[in-house]
């Protein structure tokens, strides 16, 4: 269990930007909040409490609906030809270009490092009630092959999966409650006991060469 | 002083004490410009700093002329105190605190839960004191309790005299001991307000609690008010007799804050200093102000620009004034003829603080202490009466007098007499027929018309030709229910949690409508109108309004106010922020009392807190349960200063004496329900329960973060954080409010409801 | 103006939907979602918008008002039976027609309880029971008892009753009690399930039937009054959680198989009966009305789904309406009535013919619960005859990736014969000479239900 971490690094300097297409939530008339190019922030305050930059309003069923920005960076490819007229679901609008944050990079790099509990399938995932109050409790629960850490929806039927690799902690938590999952990304991140001081190692060394 | 007598240690010394004199000035004015004050402390510095380059004599002549000046501005300052100057005096860190007091009036005291920064909470001290007066060069020397604020000379663990809400409780645990150990106590409040945080035992529920105990705390109690900052105040306030120094302040908020408010200034904004001082005049918060309008009972006169912590005769007054003032509370408790005897014997005395012409036992037997309790009852329900009471003329009144003892005396033999009678005949028919059973369903059984608007009566329908009959629904609903005018519109609505529980935009007929303004997908409670609870929460046609004819007025003239409750009447319709009315809920009948959001804000002033007395009265009469439904309260309404303030007191009194009268009062929130009346005659509630999304709490987020400096989370003061705090004691769905209520009333009330 | 029907749907009704338009003249507009992108129902419409979900009201009425759409056919799931979307429709200030029954209709009906109530005023067998929530522990045993009691009369050999929580459905919070002495554990175990699940704590009880048949009374109703039948299904075979796999039309068929009563005196009944509610409730659209039909030949009302359902196909086969050629199409039916069409014929002119099977294809295992199957289907060839019509929202020209958001439903057979014992054997013929072939992800073989429905041909019709 190594990693190059330095050349891991050195691919993220190169290139620190991820680009967040973003799609319309649902139809209705499309006004525009930002320019191409304009800086936009994400939610901020100690709770994310204070929305991000507004970057545009859906007006349906005569509801104005208002988007805003999650995270921040320069919007690009924004589809200025959309404003004012009725939109579709799911149509691309702009993509952010992100910068990632010292913490992202912590995040991509340890999906190298921990263990993958990925989706066996495309579909929609929720944690089991008992982990997820195990999660919110603890933040990072201990789990055991045998466990049923996540229920899969699919096609309406709901399934237990069934945890089988090594025992260690939940580390992380990939997926919002009842979002649509592609196959084979990773649900959790889970880390074995003994390898915790070096994923610590592992996040402090990112975080000093980090900037 | 002549100036040939000093020596150069003294030349310091005087300088020290012109600076100090000076800086007061500033700290009184906040200007540096007013008098040319800031010239003299120029030259104060200069004096100071050439002092062993000058000339003695000279150093001495400019003293002794800069001493002129400032003693020619203090005069003019005295003559023409303003409200916001009596704020800034007490707020000096020159003036007198808690400290000052107990070693200057009391012989000697120990601090009791802790001492300095190593307490419960140095912003209240409580300490066990002996005081002593001098009665023909004789020395009596009494126990006491004294509870009060420490404001301490800028050290921070002080707090400035914000007692948080384990210093209230410190303060309540000392209060009991004087009342086990029979000794009277000394209130003194130094306080800006009380540290709105909301962690155990939180800020209104502790106050509230303290002013409950306080209703009927076995011993005599005098509180004395130097910084009287609102509900802070009251939390060691409830007191048999009030003093307050000629200098202090009693306000319901702090002139910045009513300004803040007054000239809606937005969170960061600088208040205009004018704005603040205006509006410190308007709030009526001075001594005399307080003394007029009945709020305190005496003023304790200090010196013309304020005490402070070296005015040794001050001291003594305020020791003269304290052990007279508790003489007086036992001896009027004791008799009427012995209260005579020692106002005539004081009277004689010339004036002297110095000596007493009696000595006066403190100690009260059981009957005394009744009456203690009965003259501090009337004392507190009398407050704030007389603002805001339309009366009934002439015959009118003299008739629903009439009517309202032959009430009293009906209720009285009906329960008094009939009722432990029929108690035992009930049980003896319960236990032989299977009533209980049919009691049960009818417990548990949801509203039904507000879970689906299936209710079939299926022999209502139409038969025959149906052929160019309108179409209506084929099943007759039970009624028809209240629909909030929310629902006319045809728009949909975002659910705030829409994000977090993936709720779809609600088409707002149906939002409104059949979901009781409560999203299906994850219960957030949208607010509804006051008359949507009015309509479901109780049996048909039983809901009967009274008293609406004490209306709200604008007691203390606060400017453009009449204004603004003119607009409010018009626009409700109603004229005060309660409703208190009889109703039944699956026929028990109660008495209600409701402040809703439209009118003020659902604020309390004088004639609120006098609605609320009599309905607290009438279901203590008429021995009914006692619901108070808080649509939304925003406070004490501050443009009745402390005339609102009282209203704590009072109504808590009024709730105290039902409760032990063998009442059953349930508290529900709603919405927002925030500061005084939480603080009060609401958090003292042993059944407080709140509907679901509603906010409690004692003071807003902004307040809190510009008191405290903290930010706080934005779920802060939700209804299920105040269940975690344990303040409420659960949290109920809107759309089984009127079940839930059932349940309570019978399962808190049992069967011999409402009545010991 | 012309009508332009906005379908609220997708998969193979969304397309017979689309085709009743067509055959009737109506402009239409479908709607779908990303996942739906290939689907049939897409290529195949004239305007088609994409949505964020089936189920949200929101974006389908603000299609529906940007597309000038003047009606709503919501198929059959989705919202064909929610009141809510109804009255909505009905109510907004741009109405759109709803096409299904009243709003009201719906709602009264949607609800069991309700609707076990007016069968019983009508004298309308349902099944032994409470017709109301109930909420009391000492009532709820009394109940219990009296159904043991009455399974103890009827001589039933092992009695038992059903504890469901009123609020819920689909199969959710329901317990079987099979002695009086358990019966007090299980009804507070359902009573808090359902106080948890659905915050109301009232529960019903009913007696448990078993050997029984589910069968269906298709009506058709116009907003004149006229109320007309298409005669009986028989959806018995059914995979776990209720799902229909095979229908029949009609009922019974004593000709194929013998039955312990009087089949088609319970027929006439059940039809009898199911006509008599639509009047009383002036039930004005297309609907099914649902029973159980015990060995004794007893029928229950179960409920009734106003709203298309998915095996109208069959009943509309055996139909012959005089004066007009070929069988009639119930979806077309539908739309017309809506629109305030009269029915044009009466009970009289309606004759049926011969036997009529349905078949539903899905993707699934049916050795191993029913357990969906996911992955791309690469060949999708139906055998074709002109006794059979294959309903299908699968492109027959491109490898089709099935949505896993929905039900892995593939195809509908809908086959006929003069007689059961024909229809059964071209149903064979049907299934052996149909061909699908698929991989999933792992590179494995489809599996469908094909075998399944082999197997339960045999069983079709017979008690």
């Amino acid at each position: 269990m190594d990693i190059d971490l330095n050349a891991l690094l050195e691919t993220y300097r190169k290139n620190p930007f991820e680009d967040h297409v973003l799609q319309s939530v649902h139809t209705g008339i499309i006004t525009f909040k930002v320019q191409e190019d304009q800086e936009v922030h994400g939610p901020e305050g100690k709770w994310h409490q204070k929305p991000g930059t507004l970057l545009y309003q859906l007006e349906r069923e005569n509801n104005i609906k208002k988007i805003y920005s999650p995270c921040s960076g320069t919007i690009i490819d924004l589809r200025r030809d959309l404003n004012g007229s009725f939109t579709e679901a799911g149509v691309d609008l702009m993509s952010i270009r992100h910068r990632l944050d010292k913490d992202e990079v912590i995040d991509r790099i340890l999906r190298d490092v921990l263990i993958l509990f990925t989706a066996p399938q495309r579909a929609r995932y929720l944690l089991s009630p008992e982990f997820a109050v195990k999660i919110e409790k603890q933040g990072q629960p201990s789990i055991q092959p045998g466990d049923e850490p996540i229920i899969m929806s699919l096609m309406k039927r709901d399934t237990n999966l069934v945890y089988s690799s090594t025992p260690g902690v939940i580390y992380k938590v990939y997926f919002q409650q009842g979002a649509l999952v592609e196959e084979g990304a990773p649900l959790l991140g889970i880390c074995q006991e003994e390898n915790l001081s070096y994923i610590q190692q592992v996040v402090n060394k990112i975080k000093t060469e980090w900037e | 002083m002549p100036a040939k007598d000093k020596t150069m240690m003294d030349s310091g010394k005087l300088i020290t004490q012109l600076y100090d004199r000076a800086t007061y000035l500033i700290d009184i004015k906040k200007s540096q410009d007013w008098g040319n004050i800031g010239d003299i402390l120029k030259n104060l510095h200069q004096v100071r700093q050439s002092i062993f380059d000058l000339d003695e004599q000279v150093v001495f002549e400019q003293l002794e002329q800069l001493d002129a000046q400032i003693s020619d501005l203090e005069g003019r300052l005295a003559r023409s105190i303003t409200p916001a100057d009596v704020v800034n005096i007490v707020r000096s860190p020159q003036r007198f605190t808690l400290m000052d007091v107990l070693e200057n009036v009391y012989d000697s005291f120990t601090e009791l839960g802790g001492s300095g920064d190593c307490n419960v909470d140095p912003a209240m001290v409580a300490a066990r004191a002996t005081v002593s007066r001098r009665v023909k060069d004789k020395l009596y020397t009494h126990q006491i309790m004294v509870i009060g604020h420490e404001k301490g000379r800028g050290e921070e663990f002080r707090n400035g005299g914000c007692a948080r809400p384990w210093g209230n409780d410190k303060a309540l645990r000392y209060m009991h001991t004087a009342e086990t150990e029979g000794i009277p106590i000394h209130f003194y409040i130094f306080t800006p307000g009380s540290y709105p945080i909301e962690d155990y035992p939180g800020a209104a529920q502790q106050i509230a609690r303290n002013l409950y105990a306080m209703a009927k705390l076995r011993t005599p109690m005098i509180s004395f008010i130097s910084e009287g900052g609102s509900g802070g105040a009251e939390a060691i306030g409830l007191a048999d007799m009030r003093l307050m120094a000629s200098h202090g302040y009693y306000s319901v908020i702090s002139p910045e804050g009513a300004a803040a408010i007054e000239g809606k200034i937005r969170e960061g904004h600088k208040v205009p200093k004018e704005l603040i001082e205006h509006c410190a005049a308007q709030l009526r918060m001075t001594a005399r102000d307080n003394l007029e309008l009945g709020t305190i009972d005496r003023v304790v006169q200090e010196p013309p620009l304020g005490a402070k912590r070296e005015d040794y005769a001050f001291f003594r007054r305020l020791r003269y004034e304290m052990i007279r003032a508790t003489d007086e509370v036992v001896l009027q408790a004791k008799s009427f003829r012995a209260m005579r005897t020692y106002a005539l014997k004081m009277d004689d005395n010339d004036g002297s603080v110095e000596e007493f012409p009696v000595g006066v036992h403190w100690e009260m037997d059981r009957s005394e202490i009744r009456r203690l309790l009965e003259l501090r009852s009337e004392k507190y329900r009398r407050m704030g009466q007389g603002f805001g009471i339309e009366e009934k003329k002439g015959l009118l009144a003299g008739l629903s007098k009439a009517k309202e003892l032959a009430e009293a005396g009906y209720y009285e033999l009906r329960y008094g007499l009939i009722r432990p009678h029929e108690k035992n005949v009930k049980k003896v028919i319960s236990e032989v027929s299977s009533e209980g059973s049919t009691f049960l369903r009818k417990v548990t059984e949801p509203v039904r018309a507000m879970y689906e608007f299936v209710l079939p009566k299926t022999e209502d329908v139409r038969t025959g030709p149906m052929e160019g009959v309108e179409r209506r629904s084929i099943f007759i609903e039970e009624w028809e229910p209240y629909v909030s005018p929310l629902a006319n519109e045809d728009r949909t609505i975002t659910c705030p949690n829409a994000e977090k529980s993936g709720c779809q935009d609600l088409w707002v007929p149906d939002l409104y409508g059949e979901f009781c303004g409560v999203c299906p997908t994850c219960g957030h409670h949208f607010p509804l109108e006051y008359q949507w609870y009015l309509e479901n929460l109780f049996d048909r046609k039983t809901l009967k309004e009274f008293n609406t004819h004490i209306v709200s007025q604008n007691p203390l003239r606060f400017q453009g106010f009449d204004a603004r409750l003119e607009k409010d009447i018009k626009k409700t319709g109603r004229r005060s922020s309660i409703i208190t009315f009889d109703a039944g809920v699956n026929g028990i009948k109660l008495v209600g009392a409701m402040l809703f959001s439209d009118f003020r804000n659902g604020t309390v002033g004088s004639a609120e807190g006098e609605k609320f007395v009599r309905a607290c009265d009438k279901a203590r009469i008429t021995r009914r349960p006692f619901l108070a439904y808080i649509h939304t309260t925003g406070g004490i309404r501050i443009n009745e200063g402390t005339l609102g303030v009282v209203q704590m007191p009072k109504c808590t009194m009024a709730v105290r004496e039902y409760i032990d009268s063998g009442g059953l009062y349930i508290v529900v929130y709603d919405n927002n329900s925030y500061a005084g009346p939480v603080a009060s005659f609401l958090g003292c509630s042993p059944y407080q329960f709140a509907i679901r999304s509603s906010r409690i709490g004692f003071a807003g987020p902004r307040v809190i973060r510009e008191t405290t400096g903290q930010d706080v989370p934005p779920d802060y003061h939700s209804a299920h954080n105040a269940l975690k705090r344990g303040h409420i004691q659960g949290i109920w769905d809107r759309r089984e409010f009127r079940k839930r209520l059932y349940e309570a009333l019978v399962t808190m009330g049992g069967p011999n409801l409402y009545y010991k | 103006m012309k009508e332009r029907i906005l379908i609220a749907n997708r998969g193979e009704i969304a397309i017979r939907i689309m085709q009743a338009c067509e055959a009737l003249g109506l402009d239409h507009v479908v709607v779908y979602t990303p996942e739906d992108r290939y689907s049939m129902h897409v290529r195949m419409a004239a305007k088609a918008f994409q949505i964020a979900s089936y189920k949200d009201p929101n974006d389908i009425f603000e299609v529906a008002d940007h597309a000038k759409c003047t009606a709503i056919h919501p198929g059959y799931g989705f919202f064909s039976e929610n009141f809510r979307f109804a009255r909505r429709a009905a109510m907004r200030s741009r109405p759109v027609r709803f096409i299904g029954p009243r709003w009201e209709v719906i709602r009264d009906l949607g609800s069991k309880i309700n609707t076990k109530k007016v069968a019983k005023d009508l004298g309308i067998p349902v099944i032994p029971g409470t017709d109301r929530p109930i909420y009391n522990e000492i009532e709820a045993e009394g109940i219990a008892e009296w159904l043991f009691l009455l399974q103890k009369e009827q001589g039933v050999t092992h009695p038992s009753i059903l504890v469901k929580a009123s609020a819920g459905g689909g199969g959710m919070g329901i317990e079987e009690v099979n002695h009086l002495n358990t019966f007090r554990r299980v009804y507070r175990r359902i009573q808090s399930y359902s106080k948890r699940q659905f915050g109301d704590e009232g529960v019903l009880i009913e007696q448990c039937l078993r050997d029984y048949h589910h069968l269906e009374v298709q009506l058709v109703c116009s907003q004149h009054s006229e109320i007309s039948h298409f005669g009986t299904r028989n959806c018995t075979i059914q995979s776990t959680g209720r799902q229909k796999r095979v229908e029949v039309a009609p009922g019974f068929d004593p000709d194929y198989c013998t039955y312990p009563f009087n089949a088609q005196k319970v027929l006439e009944r059940i039809v009898a009966y199911s006509v008599k509610m639509a009047k009383h409730v002036q039930y004005d659209n297309v609907g099914t009305w649902e029973w159980v039909v015990t060995r004794d030949g007893n029928p229950y009302l179960l409920e009734v789904n106003t709203r298309i359902q998915v095996e109208n196909g069959i009943s509309a086969r055996i139909a012959r309406i005089k004066g007009t050629d070929g069988y009639p199409n119930i979806v077309k039916e539908q739309i017309r009535v809506a629109f305030g069409d009269r029915l044009g014929y009466s009970q009289e002119d309606i004759s049926f013919s011969g036997t009529s099977i349905e078949l539903r294809i899905v993707a699934e295992d049916a050795r191993r619960g029913f357990k969906p199957w996911c992955g791309a289907i690469t060949r999708f060839a139906p055998y074709q005859a002109d006794w059979v019509n294959v309903h299908t929202h699968i492109p027959p020209d491109l490898s089709y990736f099935i949505p896993t958001e929905y039900d892995p439903n593939l195809a509908l057979a809908i086959i006929w014969g003069q007689n059961t014992a024909e229809a059964v054997e071209r149903a064979h013929i049907f299934i052996k000479n149909t061909q699908i072939e698929g991989k999933d992800s792992h590179d494995q073989t489809i599996i469908t239900n094909l075998p399944y429905l082999q197997e339960k041909l045999n069983d079709v019709l017979k008690f």
